[in-house]
């Protein structure tokens, strides 16, 4: 017999248990809920650094926070819920269904897999840590523009050191992703018939892998300019500070679709069987979800029309900019087309996609507005900036993952969620959201910068209100955590079918799945 | 479990029972090239945008990014051929095993060939083997739990027929 025979032999079937669990797993259906759980606790890091930031803002005045630790704790919590809370969740979300909704056993790379998840943590260690070094925490927004970010403490190191981490752990995800869709289809499934889902996370693994290069370029750039003498864009030395608002927006933009792409996704798998009708559009979402892709990349300038640029380029980003709103338009007509005359009904992951259509459109309006350059120079860096993001990000990104997990949760714990506390929590976020950030777009037009501890008087009660509604919205997150912990401890037994207008393979398994899946793939007629 | 779905033929020829089994592969050689190439395209595209206004750090981290995406196609395509093939024909037992770029074989009698199944630990993976001269060979990578137990009651009869 070879050697190779007998490396064949006696394969280890003893399965570790405890933390080798889930130190050493390579199932995507562990490595999904590792990721899921992680964005659960950055949420409650990145939120409670939120609530800081409201407290603060509740009046005039410095009350809780020094104007630097205040900086701490916006740039913080950007970062946080970018790279450790939507983008982790939306992985975690593609680890447990992609393979599922293909046909497919697991990811194409499964050790890989294991790797992309275990060093996010240790990003967000390297993050968290720098509130305790001197210094403190990195304070120059998440942007980590020039010159700020090159004069700052340890702190701006390990950002960067983490950052780099963050985007190792995307370019392996993407990458097993991307493969997991192209190469591990089920006999019959062809792209053209690919949950809407999978689609969006193809294209947005696609966007990772062709921005990331530019933003690692872009934080070595700086770490170079801290510290090895270089001057990129250090200006005493030659430098250019706004070449890095071109690189790391050329990044940012389709960062921003990375964020919201998958949640189309969702959306568009929820909405269907809430309303018991296909996805009105299916070719058309598809070719807008392409299109946002492609666009995203000749946007950028747009998030810097007031560092002075020719009239030609601001025409040419300002025209670019609200070509979006087509294909965006397309989907959400789409969504509505989808319910139009659906028999549907309001479970708690129909009301958070119906929530996200409806506020993310009033998200993507104010982004309509902010792309005129000459409004978006009288509300540059303004809360109408801060309302506008938090518009699609909160209610778009954020909310869909709701509507994902409440969603898939019974097929994943074999366990029905409780609806009237899901109820509770839906309302309560929807109506403590809409009051944090709606006044929000007053402040900006009246004029009140963003990224300040203190300001005018006259700001006092719009922010008091947003203050009450942050806590309103932060707290009922509680509800969140609650119902999750009591569906994986028990409830109701979830039908196979869980829901009666789902379509897909991921339905046609046991609930909850079992630990191995789809080991012979299945035929999609 | 790296493998994806299977596709199986089990056939005689002249008394020879052959079992074959691979995992599905839906990448097509033209999407792999799309990908990849229109992938390297735009990152190399600003890589040297970039590179050329001075700005040349980029370049080498989308060629490290380009160079992981080759590799993992690369790691595809071989596992494309991959196939594990059962023979019974008179008295040889033969199992032959194709990963990557490695073929391995093994021989056994069939009169000293046991086969063995352990579906012990409820929702994970059975385990079907030969065993020989108290070597146990496992057989049915690619199959799911249904298949394996199918396969080893197929390889019950015909080795003991």
């Amino acid at each position: 017999m070879s050697d190779a025979a007998h490396a064949h032999d006696d394969h280890g079937h003893g399965h570790p248990t405890g933390i080798m669990r889930w130190l050493t797993t390579t199932n995507h259906k562990d490595i999904g809920s590792l990721y899921l759980w992680f964005a659960l606790i950055m949420l409650f890091v990145a939120g409670t650094m939120a609530l800081l930031i409201r407290a603060e803002l509740f009046q005039p005045g410095l009350q809780l926070t020094n104007p630097d630790f205040f900086n701490q704790l916006t740039t913080m919590h950007g970062l946080i819920m970018i790279f450790g809370v939507i983008m982790p969740a939306f992985s975690g979300f593609a680890n447990w269904q992609v393979p599922l909704m293909l046909g497919a056993p697991d990811m194409a790379f499964p050790r890989m897999n294991n790797w992309a998840f275990w060093i996010l943590p240790v990003a967000a260690f390297l993050l968290m840590v720098s509130f305790w070094l001197p210094g403190g925490a990195v304070a120059g927004g998440w942007t980590m523009y020039p010159p700020l970010f090159i004069q700052g403490g340890i702190s701006y190191d390990l950002t960067i050191l983490a950052v780099h981490i963050m985007g190792l752990s995307s370019i392996m995800g993407s990458i097993n992703i991307i493969t997991t869709i192209l190469n591990m289809r089920a006999p019959g499934l062809t792209l053209m018939k690919m949950p809407l889902f999978v689609w969006t996370w193809l294209i947005t693994a696609y966007l990772l892998i062709a921005t990331m290069p530019v933003l690692a370029g872009a934080v070595t750039m700086l770490l170079t300019d801290r510290n090895f003498g270089t001057h990129f864009f250090n200006a005493a030395g030659g430098g250019d500070p706004v070449m890095f608002q071109h690189i790391f927006w050329f990044f940012a933009h389709p960062e921003v679709y990375i964020l919201i792409l998958p949640a189309f996704g969702i959306v568009s798998q929820v909405i269907p069987t809430f309303a018991r009708k296909p996805l009105f559009g299916y070719a058309s979402m598809v070719y807008a979800t392409a299109s946002i892709a492609i666009l995203s990349f000749i946007v950028w300038a747009h998030h810097m029309f007031t560092v002075g640029m020719p009239a030609a380029a601001q025409l040419f980003f300002m025209f670019s900019t609200m070509l979006i709103a087509v294909p965006t338009g397309v989907k959400v007509f789409n969504w509505v087309a989808t319910m139009w005359k659906g028999s549907m009904t309001f479970e708690t992951p129909m009301l958070f996609a119906i929530a996200f259509v409806c506020l993310f459109t009033i998200g993507g309006f104010s982004g309509l507005v902010l792309a005129i350059a000459p409004v978006d120079i009288q509300l540059h860096d303004t809360y109408y900036v801060v309302a506008h993001f938090h518009y699609v990000l909160v209610s778009g990104a954020l909310f869909s993952i709701f509507a994902g997990i409440y969603y898939w949760l019974p097929k994943w714990t074999g366990h029905m969620y409780n609806e009237t506390l899901g109820k509770w929590h839906f309302w309560l976020s929807v109506i403590g959201m809409n009051i944090v950030f709606f006044p929000m777009h007053f402040l900006g037009l009246a004029g009140m910068p963003r990224r300040i501890p203190d300001y005018a008087l006259q700001f006092t009660e719009f922010n008091q209100i947003a203050t009450v509604g942050a806590f309103i919205f932060g707290f009922s997150q509680l509800i969140f955590l609650v119902v999750v912990l009591k569906t994986i401890k028990g409830g109701a037994r979830a039908s196979d079918q869980v829901w009666e207008g789902a379509q897909g393979l991921e339905w046609t398994l046991p609930s909850p799945a079992p630990y191995h899946t789809f080991e012979t793939a299945p035929v999609v007629k | 479990m790296e493998q994806v779905k299977t596709e199986v033929c089990a056939g005689e020829s002249a008394g020879a029972f052959v079992f074959q089994s691979r995992p599905n592969h839906s990448l097509t050689r033209f999407q792999e090239r799309l990908v990849f190439w229109s992938l390297a395209a735009l990152c190399f595209t600003t890589a040297i945008g970039f590179a050329w206004m001075g700005y040349w750090l980029i370049l080498p981290f989308a060629g490290l990014e380009i160079g992981l995406l080759a590799w993992a196609f690369e790691v595809l395509r071989d596992r494309a051929g991959d196939y594990e093939t059962l023979l019974i024909d008179g008295d040889r037992v033969v199992l032959e095993w194709h990963c990557g770029h490695r073929v391995s074989r093994r021989e056994m009698n069939r009169q000293w060939a046991r086969v063995e199944c352990d579906c012990s630990s409820p929702g994970r993976n059975c385990r079907l083997s030969l065993n020989s001269h108290g070597h146990a060979t496992e057989v049915g990578q690619y199959l799911n739990d249904e298949a394996r137990l199918q396969l080893a009651a197929m390889l019950r009869s015909r080795l003991q027929g």
